[in-house]
């Protein structure tokens, strides 16, 4: 797709005047997958239209890299909608840039649909791009801050949270992290979700088993 | 269900406190407000603390004929007790008197938390007043009252707590029956629903996945928690792809994959390939 085309959509965007015409033209442009729709479906985000705002969070995650930093840039003067749409275009896009922010949201977000989503979107950032100590100091930012996810009153976000220690485990594998002691508070963390006693969900329980059963750990 | 019923927001000033000081206000008497928060707190936090049932005991007597024009609405106290009870589990079961009391009360919403508090904690020696609830059907107890929204009966607590103690006697399941055509949608959902827990048949599993494509939002959603609690697996893909919020989604499969008799109690159990197949879709809608 040229230009000329993803301006065409970002106008219909920009002239849809009902919640089923801005949701039409959301879906049209974020199917360009054009990095020059990434401000446009940025700004939908903001639009209180939850429909739309699901196709512009896949729209900028099947842009990938080049939305990431029009994300950065955007979100900090919009509302709080917005920013929980921003915080899922981030964890599905997995790039580093996007770390603090999921750090941050998972930490203090008010709303369990934001800290599931970072808790998940931690667990798959592509650290692989990075050197050695950058890569090892990013996957202890994204160990050390789920397993104080660990600790969240909400069961999804637990659960979640052993669904993103399942899926950092490659990244601090002894190999990587230069020693066995990142891979153990992994694999402590999720015993530490699989045999709680005070846990409420057995789905978390039973996710944190599956997760160590996955990884090779001995359990229970 | 009503829809939401999962994340109601915290009531009153919603400002955290301690069990023991759970347990101070709700003996405030003279402030319905502290006891209404306290009783939330009760339940939410399901406290084991010795005191907690007596005194929400104590704070579901305290209740008296409605009057509008009273300002504070001391029902409201009897209400969150009947509740926070409901979520105590086997310490509260000394409270069941108490609640089949409250299920004759002339007030339509402590009859219907009274209902919820009894389908939670399994309550057998409620099902003959819940059913003779329901015994008009649909015309009758199912009916409009003039001037509400409401019906005659609050049909769906009933229909649900019927569905959740689990009696599934020709007599109950004749009664819950006419309600599967009932004209709103979130009374057929809580009946279907109902049925599927006390039969398994599929057939009221399908009206529930059917109710999945409804065009208005919240029976989806209602659809959604009653395929939920009936823990229905056939239902995976149906829940996975209906328009509905992830949050909601979420909560439904982990009914699926809770369901009584799966549940893998002992702490080495892994999960087998079926319950596998319902947590990548959970993974998925993080």
């Amino acid at each position: 797709m040229n230009e000329p085309d993803v301006n065409a959509l970002v106008e219909g965007v920009q002239r849809a005047d009902s919640a089923v015409g801005l949701l039409l033209a959301t879906q049209a442009l974020a199917a360009s997958a054009h990095p020059q729709a990434a401000p446009c479906l940025v700004e939908v985000l903001g639009f209180n239209n939850p429909g739309a705002a699901v196709a512009a969070v896949d729209g900028l995650i099947a842009i990938g890299e080049p939305a990431v930093d029009t994300i950065l840039t955007l979100i900090d003067g919009y509302n709080y909608g917005a920013r929980a749409w921003a915080v899922r275009a981030l964890a599905g896009i997995g790039d580093v840039r996007g770390l603090e922010v999921l750090e941050d949201a998972l930490g203090k977000d008010i709303g369990p649909s934001v800290r599931r989503a970072a808790a998940r979107g931690l667990g798959q950032l592509r650290l692989e791009v990075l050197e050695p100590q950058p890569r090892r100091d990013a996957a202890e930012r994204c160990l050390q801050a789920l397993l104080d996810g660990c600790r969240d009153g909400e069961w999804v976000v637990r659960y979640a949270v052993a669904v993103g220690l399942e899926l950092l485990a490659p990244a601090v594998h002894p190999h990587l992290a230069e020693g066995p002691e990142p891979q153990q508070r992994l694999h402590q963390a999720l015993l530490g979700l699989h045999l709680n006693p005070a846990e409420e969900a057995p789905v978390v329980s039973l996710r944190a088993a599956l997760a160590l059963q996955r990884l090779g750990v001995r359990h229970g | 269900m009503a829809a939401g019923a999962a994340d109601q927001p915290i009531p009153g000033n919603g400002d955290p406190i301690s069990e023991e000081e759970a347990l101070r206000r709700i003996r405030l008497t003279d402030d319905p407000s502290a006891q209404y928060y306290a009783a939330w707190w009760l339940g939410r936090n399901r406290s084991s603390h010795p005191e907690a049932v007596p005194l929400l005991q104590e704070a579901l007597r305290q209740r008296r004929p409605r009057d509008p024009g009273a300002g504070v609405e001391e029902n409201a106290v009897a209400r969150n007790a009947a509740r926070a009870l409901g979520k105590l589990g086997v310490p509260a079961r000394a409270a069941i008197p108490d609640l089949l009391a409250t299920l004759e009360d002339d007030d339509y919403g402590l009859r219907e938390a009274a209902a919820h508090a009894l389908g939670d904690l399994q309550a057998v020696d409620a099902v003959e007043p819940l059913r003779r609830r329901l015994a008009s059907g649909p015309a009758v107890a199912g009916a409009q009252q003039p001037g509400t929204p409401r019906l005659q009966e609050p049909c769906e607590a009933l229909l649900e707590a019927l569905g959740q103690i689990g009696v599934a006697e020709p007599a109950v399941l004749a009664v819950i029956e006419p309600f599967v055509v009932h004209e709103r949608p979130l009374i057929r959902s809580a009946a279907c629903r109902a049925l599927l827990q006390l039969t398994a048949e599929p057939r009221w599993g399908d009206q529930l996945v059917a109710l999945l494509q409804h065009q208005q939002l919240h029976v989806r959603r209602a659809a959604l928690m009653d395929l939920g609690a009936a823990g229905w697996r056939e239902a995976l893909e149906p829940i996975a792809a209906t328009l509905a919020e992830n949050s909601l989604k979420l909560i439904a499969l982990r009914g699926l994959v809770e369901q009584p008799g799966r549940e893998s109690g002992s702490a080495g159990a892994v999960p087998d390939a079926a319950t596998v197949a319902v947590l990548d879709v959970m993974d998925a809608l993080l």
